[in-house]
């Protein structure tokens, strides 16, 4: 049969139109090649077995043509072939490049170390990224000269691994959604997840032997196989990950060694390409700059707070100074004006004293001579306080023994309470440890407190003891005798409160203000039900105030 | 009868002192500053001095000093009306310390304590 006379071919390239459904390649959206008969062979005939049947017929018909066009047939087809492996490597680089602008606008400008991390990690691991299964990165200690486990992303189990990939593949997100979520909910999660390994993986920068090391020093990733069979891969190490097969990625920026990122595919056991080492490789330099960048912005930021908190105690004690140079001028003042009352004072007192003696006790004028004297005397005891108060001030702190204050103390109130048949019982605690005071105005306040407590009862009794809490030693005075209302209680702390007498009137004021001075604080509890308890913390080293340590 | 030197600036405190310790069988003589008080102690022999610390411009313990240096078989007794003295050191020469005060009954105390004490130094130097 002569082929070529014939017309009964199987393909339709020998017909200038068609119609829909002669070509089975040709459908919908196709239709314009139904009438372009150039168009529909080069697009269509040439991959149609049809066409390649109608050809074999052609060259067994012995035409001396027919093998030419075989020959132009099959190298059509070749060509076309690599135009098209072309095509889609071209997409994919196109791909990369555009996930790589995207990845390095956010690392450009992100100042957050966490937030650089994310991004980084996410992208090795992500399926829109990378797509490897685990990231660990190890940053450099430059002070300890050793590189350490950091963060890490990634599942443990394939079971977690379906759930997240799952979870992943609905949420439809883009890189930098995937890492914003990653580091407001997964960052510490995942540290923790990871912790039994970052822990171990510690790498001395000084071990040349080490492949990481090596990745570090050749500035260039490596892809390690079979690691587990390897002379330059620690047993150890390779165990720690648990893959025979994982890169190593160096984080290199201005010839500083910043860390490395370990990836592999512990899961899916996708065999790592060279393409795949080639796009990570490039991912690396912009992840290298921006955790050196944020590193060094953190530690910015560290000393601009130290600066600001050192800013803010000079100010603190600028103010203190100011308020401590008013303090003394007012001591200075009370002082000169209690000194100049003082003397002309003690010539009132001591010259009514004198003529009371040689006054008889029948003499109308004792009375008011007497009057003098005690006005004079309670004067005087007034101007005793005032003058204790603007020494107090400034005390002056050492360590003392509590039990020696308390006793101190009691010794001074003895004769009173003894005269007023008051009980002082005193628990004293042994092995306490030594009080940081001012031996002289603590001891002062607690005999005020002591002495305004006896004052004008008669068979009364007081329990003190003294506990050690914390970092306190807790001085407790309970006088069971007593009720205070809450406006009493107010005035007994209130400086000249007109509800007391005046000879007693500044001193549990002063006394709370003394020890004001030291941080001591002074409690007063006194229950509607009756009862007062006062409770004066002292600190058992220099630093310890109340506040540091109960927080109230 | 023994002799004592009351220094004081303040008049009317020396008259009180003056009254108060004689009734209490001592001779009282008094002095205003301290050239005075050099002067009354370079002339006559006494068993105690009181000082005052503040004398206008001038300070009782400088003459604390003097005495302790020329005179320290004289016993000295510091009257003053600052508490603080107490704790200074200078103030420590001195054999006592007393707070002025119109009643007078520590600083008599005080001036019998330290009496019988020099009294009984002097008995076991014999």
């Amino acid at each position: 049969m002569d082929a070529t006379s014939t017309t009964e071919w199987e393909c339709c390239w020998d017909r200038d139109s068609i119609a829909m459904g002669d070509c089975p390649h040709i459908g919908e959206g196709d239709e314009d090649l139904l009438l372009s008969r150039s168009r529909r062979i080069l697009e269509k005939c040439c991959e149609c077995e049809g066409f390649a049947r109608d050809l074999i017929r052609f060259r067994d018909s012995g035409h001396p043509l027919a093998p030419i066009f075989s020959i132009l047939h099959a190298d059509y087809r070749r060509q076309k072939n690599q135009i098209q492996s072309l095509g889609a490597f071209l997409d994919t680089k196109t791909l990369e490049v555009r996930f790589l602008h995207e990845l390095g606008s956010v690392l450009q400008s992100s100042l957050d170390l966490d937030e650089v991390l994310s991004v980084a990690l996410t992208a090795i691991t992500a399926g829109k990224g990378f797509g490897m299964n685990r990231a660990f990165l190890l940053l450099a200690d430059k002070e300890r000269h050793i590189l350490k486990g950091h963060l890490a992303i990634g599942p443990r189990s394939a079971e977690e691994a379906g759930q997240t990939w799952h979870e992943i593949e609905s949420g439809d997100q883009d890189l930098q959604g995937l890492s914003q979520v990653f580091r407001k909910h997964k960052l510490n999660a995942e540290r923790d997840k990871f912790h039994d390994i970052l822990e171990r993986l510690t790498i001395p920068l000084d071990d040349e032997q080490h492949v990481i090391v090596r990745a570090l020093e050749e500035r260039k990733p490596l892809l390690i196989n079979d690691a587990f069979h390897r002379q330059d891969v620690d047993m150890e190490f390779a165990r720690l990950l648990g893959v025979d097969t994982f890169i190593v990625l160096p984080l290199i920026a201005r010839n500083r060694r910043v860390g490395v990122i370990i990836a592999d595919n512990f899961i899916t056991h996708r065999t790592i390409s060279e393409q795949d080492m080639q796009s990570i490789e490039n991912f690396t330099f912009p992840v290298a700059f921006a955790i050196e960048r944020a590193s060094l912005y953190e530690r910015l930021q560290e000393k601009v707070d130290k600066l600001r908190q050192v800013n803010l105690r000079l100010q603190e004690q600028q103010e203190q100074l100011v308020r401590m140079e008013k303090m003394a001028l007012v001591g200075r003042i009370t002082s000169s004006i209690a000194h100049s009352i003082r003397n002309p004072l003690m010539v009132i007192g001591g010259f009514a004293r004198s003529i009371l003696k040689n006054t008889p006790d029948n003499d109308p004028k004792r009375t008011f001579i007497e009057s003098i004297v005690t006005e004079a005397h309670q004067l005087e005891e007034v101007l005793g306080e005032i003058l204790t108060y603007s020494d107090a001030l400034f005390p002056t702190c050492d360590f003392w023994d509590p039990n020696q204050l308390v006793e101190s103390a009691l010794r001074d109130v003895q004769e009173r309470a003894m005269a007023q048949d008051y009980q002082c019982c005193f628990h004293a605690a042994e092995d306490l440890p030594a009080v940081y005071i001012d031996f002289k105005q603590t001891s002062y306040c607690i005999r005020n407190i002591l002495l305004s407590t006896i004052d004008g009862l008669q068979n009364g009794s007081i329990d003190i003891s003294n506990r050690a809490e914390g970092e306190h030693v807790d001085v407790r005075i309970v006088d069971s005798s007593r009720t205070l209302s809450e406006d009493e209680l107010e005035a007994l702390l209130t400086p000249f409160s007109e509800t007391r007498e005046m000879g007693s009137g500044l001193s549990m004021a002063l006394s709370r203000s003394m020890l004001d001075k030291q941080n001591i604080p002074l409690v007063v509890i006194a229950p509607p039900e009756g009862g007062v308890t006062y409770i004066i913390k002292l600190p058992t080293r220099k630093e310890v105030s109340y506040e540091q340590t109960a927080g109230s | 009868m023994n002799r004592l030197l009351v220094v004081d600036d303040e008049a009317n405190i020396r008259l009180l002192y003056s009254e108060e310790l004689a009734d209490e069988g001592y001779v009282v003589e008094t002095a205003a500053t301290i050239a005075e008080a050099v002067e009354k102690l370079a002339q006559q022999g006494f068993d105690l001095a009181v000082l005052d610390i503040k004398l206008k411009n001038e300070s009782g313990i400088d003459l604390l000093q003097k005495i302790v240096k020329e005179r320290h078989d004289m016993p000295v007794i510091l009257c003053s009306a600052f508490s603080c003295y107490k704790d200074d050191f200078s103030a420590w020469l001195a054999d006592s310390y007393v707070v002025k005060s119109g009643d007078l009954t520590e600083l008599k105390e005080e001036i019998k304590r330290v009496l019988a004490k020099k009294a009984q130094r002097r008995s076991a130097e014999m």
